[in-house]
Parts: C-alpha cells; sequence; structure tokens
C-alpha cells in the first residue's frame, strides 16, 4: 500500500510540480501570478485539442506550453504596462482561462487522446519498490525529476538567474546596472506561464487523459500556495507537491480499501494538508521572499 | 504625464479619496495635484479648438468608456467568431435573457443578489488592505448556516422569525469560515488570500458531504440535494414567479455598508489600516482585531448571500450550488474599487452577464461559462484602464 500511495503521489504531482516551478520563476522576479490556475487549464485544453487532431501527443504537450504563456502574457501587460493589482488581475486571468477553455473545449468533452506512453526505464524500474515508485511514469514526470534541479541550479548559479532574483529582491538596483526589470518580469512570466501550461499538459495527456471543464480543481491555486509553503525554493517545493498529491493517493487507497472513514473527510484531506503546513510554516517564511513581493500584500 | 501614471500602487491612493470627511487629516499630495493644467501646458499651441474639446474632462471619459465597451464587446466577439458561432445572434440572445424582458430584468436582480453580497464580502477586507478570496466558500457556509437554524426552528415560528434567524444563521457561518484566514493571518501571518482560497474548496467538500450524505433528501431517488425549504422558511413572491423579496437584503447590506465605510469611525480606521498598516500599528490602531472583524464582517455579508440563495431563488442545497458566485463577487468589488454604492450597479451588470450566459447555453448552443471571457474582458478595461481616466493626460 505505501508503494501505491508513493507511486500515486509522484505520478499526480507532476503537473503541480510544473505549475510551482513557474509560479516560483515569476514570484523569485517579484510577481505573484494567480493566473497559474487559467494557464494550467489553458494547457490542458491545447495539449488535449491539439493531440487529437494532431494524433501527435507531443506535439500538444507543445501547444500547452505555448497556451500557457499566452495567458501569463495578459497577466504581464495588465501588471507590467498598467500596473494593475497583481492579485485580482490573476484571479481575472483565471477567470479568462476557465471561459476561454469552457468556450473552446465544449466539443472535446469525453473524446479520448492519444496518451502519453509511460516509459518504463529499463534496468531501474526493476529495482525493488523504488522501480515503481520512481521509474515507471511519464516522460513528462522524468521530465519534472530534472526541472525541479535545473531551475534551482539556473536561480542561483548562473547570472541569468541573479538578473531574475534581483528583479524579485530590488528592481530599482537592477535599473541602475542598466537591466529592465520590466523586461525580466516579462520573461519570467511567459516562463512562468509555459510551465503551468506543460503541467496541465501533463495532466491532460498522461494523467486523466480526458477533458472536463475546470479539471484542475484549484491545483494551479495550490501550486501557488506550495511556492509560499516552500520558502521560495524549488527542492521543498517538489516535496510539497508530493505531499499534496500523496494526500490524494492516500485518500484513494484508503477508499479502495474501504476503510470506514467518511470519503469527504479524505477529499479534504490534501487541501487541510496545505492548509495546515502552510499556517505552521508561515511565521518562519514571510521573510524569505522576495522583497518585491511583500509590497504587493502590504498594499 | 507618466509621472501620474507610473507608481505601482494602483489601489492606495484611489482608497483614500480626498472627501472623506473634513475632521480627519488629508495626506499630502504626491504628485501633480491638478493634472488637468499639466496637460494643457503640455498641449502645443496649435489645433487650440481641438485640444480644448479633448481636454473637456467629460468628453474625454467618455470616448475613454465608448472605445473600452466597444474593445470589450470586439475582442468578445472575436472569441465567438473563432468558435464558430454568430456573434450578433449570440448577443441578441445574451440581452433577451439578461435585460429584455420584465421577467428577464428580475432574474437578472436575482443572480445579481449573490454576486453583490459576495462582492461586499471582498470589499470590506479589501478596505483594510486585506484579499478576501474565500467568497465562494462563505457563500456556501451562510448557505449551511441558514439550513441549520431552519432545522432547529422546525416551523415552530412565524415566517419572520423564520427569515430573521436563518440570516442570522447564515451571517455567523460565514463570519466564522471567513474568521479562519483572518485568524491564520493576523497570529501565524499567513497569508490571506492564499489560506481563503484553498477553504473554498473545503467548504465545497463539506456542501457535497451534506448533499450526498448528512441532509441528503429521503425522497430524491438518486439525487443529491438536501430538503427543499417550504413556507415561512422561503421569502415570499413579490414579482412574476421568481422575484423575491430577498433581492432587497443585498442593497440594504451595501447601503448600510457605504454608510458605515464612509461616515463611522470604525470604517475611517480600516482606511488608516488599508493606507498604511505600519502608520496604523503606530497610531495605536488594535491592528489585530480590526483585521480580523474586516474578514469577519466581509464573511457575514456572502454568508447572507448563501442564505438568500437558499431561502429565496434555489430551496434546496445542491453540491454546485452557486458555484462561481464568490469569485464573480470578487470581481464586482475590483470592478467598484470597493465602494459599497458602486457594488451595487458592478453586481447588476455581472449579473446580467451571469444570466446573458443560459441565454448563450439555450439559443447559441454554447457552453454556459463562455460569459466568464465577457466579464474577465470587463475587468481588464476597467482595472488596466478603468483608473486612469482622471490622472491621464490622453
Amino acid at each position: 500500500m505505501i508503494e501505491a500511495v508513493l507511486t500515486g503521489a509522484v505520478a499526480g504531482g507532476t503537473s503541480i510540480v510544473f505549475a510551482g516551478l513557474g509560479e516560483l520563476t515569476c514570484e523569485r522576479a517579484g510577481v505573484i501570478n494567480l493566473g497559474t490556475e487559467g494557464s494550467m487549464l489553458c494547457g490542458a485544453l491545447a495539449a488535449y485539442v491539439v493531440g487529437i487532431n494532431t494524433g501527435s501527443p507531443w506535439l500538444g504537450v507543445l501547444a500547452g506550453i505555448a497556451a500557457g504563456a499566452l495567458l501569463a502574457s495578459v497577466h504581464a501587460v495588465m501588471v507590467l504596462h498598467r500596473h494593475a493589482n497583481q492579485i485580482a488581475v490573476g484571479l481575472v486571468v483565471t477567470f479568462l482561462g476557465t471561459g476561454l477553455t469552457s468556450l473552446f473545449g465544449q466539443d472535446y468533452v469525453g473524446k479520448g487522446v492519444q496518451p502519453l506512453e509511460s516509459w518504463a526505464i529499463p534496468g531501474l524500474s526493476k529495482l525493488p519498490f523504488l522501480g515503481t515508485v520512481l521509474f515507471d511514469h511519464d516522460p513528462l514526470t522524468y521530465l519534472s525529476f530534472v526541472a525541479v534541479p535545473l531551475v534551482a541550479w539556473g536561480l542561483w548559479r548562473t547570472r541569468a538567474g541573479l538578473i531574475l532574483r534581483s528583479a524579485g529582491e530590488g528592481p530599482e538596483v537592477l535599473e541602475i546596472y542598466g537591466t529592465s526589470a520590466r523586461k525580466v518580469r516579462w520573461i519570467a512570466l511567459l516562463v512562468g506561464g509555459g510551465l503551468a501550461g506543460l503541467g496541465g499538459a501533463q495532466l491532460s495527456t498522461a494523467a486523466t487523459l480526458n477533458w472536463s471543464e475546470g479539471m484542475t480543481v484549484g491545483r494551479g491555486f495550490v501550486a501557488v500556495a506550495l511556492v509560499i509553503f516552500a520558502g521560495w525554493h524549488p527542492l521543498k517545493l517538489a516535496g510539497g507537491a508530493y505531499l499534496f498529491s500523496g494526500a490524494i493517493a492516500l485518500q484513494l487507497q484508503l477508499q479502495a480499501r474501504g476503510w470506514e472513514i467518511s470519503r469527504y473527510l479524505l477529499e479534504s484531506l490534501p487541501y487541510v494538508t496545505v492548509l495546515v503546513v502552510l499556517a505552521l510554516l508561515s511565521n518562519r517564511r514571510i521573510h524569505g521572499g522576495p522583497a518585491a513581493l511583500e509590497k504587493v500584500f502590504e498594499g | 504625464m507618466t509621472a501620474v501614471d507610473a507608481p505601482g500602487a494602483p489601489d492606495a491612493p484611489d482608497d483614500l479619496e480626498p472627501d472623506a470627511g473634513g475632521q480627519l487629516p488629508t495626506p499630502p499630495p504626491i504628485g501633480p495635484v491638478d493634472p488637468t493644467t499639466a496637460t494643457l501646458l503640455d498641449e502645443p499651441g496649435s489645433l487650440a479648438a481641438f485640444a480644448a474639446f479633448r481636454h473637456n474632462r467629460i468628453v474625454r471619459v467618455a470616448v475613454r468608456w465608448v472605445v473600452l465597451v466597444g474593445a470589450t464587446i470586439a475582442i468578445f466577439c472575436a472569441f465567438l467568431l473563432a468558435k464558430g458561432a454568430q456573434p450578433d445572434e449570440v448577443l441578441r440572445s445574451m440581452w433577451e435573457t439578461s435585460l429584455g424582458s420584465p421577467d428577464s430584468v428580475g432574474e437578472t436582480f436575482i443572480r445579481a443578489t449573490p454576486i453583490l453580497l459576495a462582492a461586499l464580502a471582498a470589499a470590506v477586507p479589501a478596505r483594510g488592505g486585506l484579499f478576501n478570496l474565500g467568497g465562494e466558500g462563505q457563500l456556501l457556509l451562510g448557505a449551511v448556516g441558514a439550513f441549520v437554524a431552519a432545522n432547529a426552528l422546525d416551523g415552530g415560528a412565524s415566517s419572520a422569525v423564520t427569515l430573521v434567524c436563518m440570516a442570522i444563521g447564515g451571517a455567523v457561518f460565514g463570519a466564522a469560515w471567513a474568521a479562519i484566514p483572518a485568524v491564520l493571518k493576523v497570529y501565524t501571518r499567513t497569508n490571506e488570500a492564499i489560506s481563503s482560497l484553498l477553504l473554498n474548496y473545503i467548504a465545497g467538500i463539506i456542501i457535497t458531504w451534506l448533499c450526498f450524505e448528512r441532509w441528503k433528501d429521503p425522497i430524491s431517488l438518486g439525487q443529491a440535494y438536501s430538503r427543499e425549504l417550504t413556507g415561512g422558511e422561503r421569502f415570499p413572491i413579490i414579482w412574476g414567479n421568481r422575484v423575491h423579496l430577498g433581492i432587497f437584503v443585498g442593497v440594504i447590506a451595501g447601503l448600510v455598508l457605504w454608510v458605515i465605510l464612509r461616515w463611522s469611525t470604525w470604517g475611517f480606521k480600516l482606511k488608516v489600516l488599508g493606507g498604511n498598516p505600519s502608520a496604523a500599528r503606530r497610531a495605536g490602531l488594535a491592528v489585530t482585531g480590526l483585521s480580523i472583524a474586516a474578514m469577519m464582517v466581509g464573511g457575514a455579508m456572502a454568508g447572507l448571500g448563501g442564505m438568500v440563495e437558499v431561502a429565496g431563488t434555489e430551496g434546496r442545497l445542491r453540491p454546485e450550488l452557486l458555484a462561481g458566485y464568490g469569485f464573480i463577487g470578487f470581481l464586482a468589488s475590483w470592478l467598484a474599487r470597493h465602494d459599497p454604492l458602486r457594488i451595487i450597479g458592478a453586481a447588476v451588470l455581472l449579473g446580467a452577464i451571469a444570466v446573458g450566459g443560459s441565454g448563450l447555453k439555450i439559443t447559441a448552443g454554447l457552453s454556459g461559462g463562455a460569459v466568464n471571457i465577457l466579464m474577465a474582458l470587463v475587468l481588464f478595461a476597467v482595472l488596466g484602464w478603468g483608473r486612469t481616466s482622471e490622472s491621464e493626460g490622453s
């Protein structure tokens, strides 16, 4: 049972890991993007539709990334050029995403998509326990294993990462050195939206193999919560994402085994877990965040 | 004129309206005080008549809004065309379902009421600089609170007493649900925007549980909903088949809050907190109590919204009750810049669009959720281009 829960945690956590990495990138550059939920939905639908129409799930994944980035560019225009409130705009962007996917996804509900097949990695997947948990998944899940340390390395070990973090810590300083903070944030938002779209694409073409309206059920918002709970660090973020999806997997396993606990209590477990951990860690975390973000919340 | 436009604090200055009451010290003005004169100086001397016309404030604002409304509708139509629908047909059906006849206007008022109350739930905390994204869950808990009160009375009181008790039940449950993010914010510094957002999903699960198990109607034959509220537990119908007395609850709440926020000491303290929290703390305001109270008053408003929905329009708890209305309320609050009077108008506008969604579904065969696009576009227009109309030169 532990094996099944952990496998489920890894498989289900992938979409949240990608969305969370995207949100982390944006927030490190000083922009909070509640449009992540919308970008995930757009990514999920675009990947699904392109996957069906071309027969190639990989083209679908690319379309998902593009759709997520496109929606995030709306956030960029509103926040970076029109100076509108980031939280309000983010929610409106998500609203736009739900509307667009509702309009264009209508004819695709319940149509089968060519799935992204899972690849059992030769050799490694035969390992006892770890083999099933880690090495028998779809390719995007392996990509997420690589993406987490890659983002951490990129943010802290490269010049581009330093510039991106500077946009979140002291945009004025960055301007003095001749780099436009607005430009950096634009790039961060496009990358972030693309990653959220990738997460959505994984959800529709590798996990659920289906499209339904609002199918992300708050995963994008959970990703935003996880970024804060992870203290804006990619490795802890991945831990949080697996904790959330692990709670979902645990609930499914307990239900399947006929435990005498209300399924509704179990269904709320993932959200309650995130909320409780967030509350426990927040006191220490608030000052670990990018300085420019605090301005958003302090009004 | 970029000096006026540029500072990235779009919400703070607006909330500190200069006419906030003569007895209050007005903050020192920042930047150019009179944008109109400044713009006139910028303008070259030629085309003076055209310039004078252009700088007539009313004309300028009117032109701006015509362009914004036109662009909003044009973009919406572009999406409809991309879907292969007939925009003129869609817009006409939306108009007919939402405002085209007395019955449809009534329907718009019915839909506007929970939006209005959810908007107040976002607006009161926003005055104090807090983000309440939990209107969705607070509406649902309000509906639960109303049912708790109705079940407790069990028809043993007059209609007026029952409805008042249900309203109190709804408000208390909504306020309690909103108190969770407020307390977490104040004592553990948990971001209230995120925690209130997550609580929506938990509230949704609670409602599903009540409808499928705890309060499932025994004669519902597989349908998941609660018993129907009847007789004295329902608002009387005042017009047509569906318009009920409950539509006044939102308007009255809006007016009362307008008075409180504008004229009371509490409203002023909240405004100070929203304008500059550290100054509020230094000035000796009880920031903790004020923040929690603001969120709870907001939650109570959304709770009333849930109560009006079950005691007036719906009569039952259903799992999909009011889905999306908390978020639409949040949008309405931002559309109205958190001013309760303007929120009444914003709620009617968004309520009309929401009702138009069912027209979209029935006559044009499109998904009703597509109206979210139109709502989002309206919000973008106002958040991005509406606010600068007074401070920008062109």
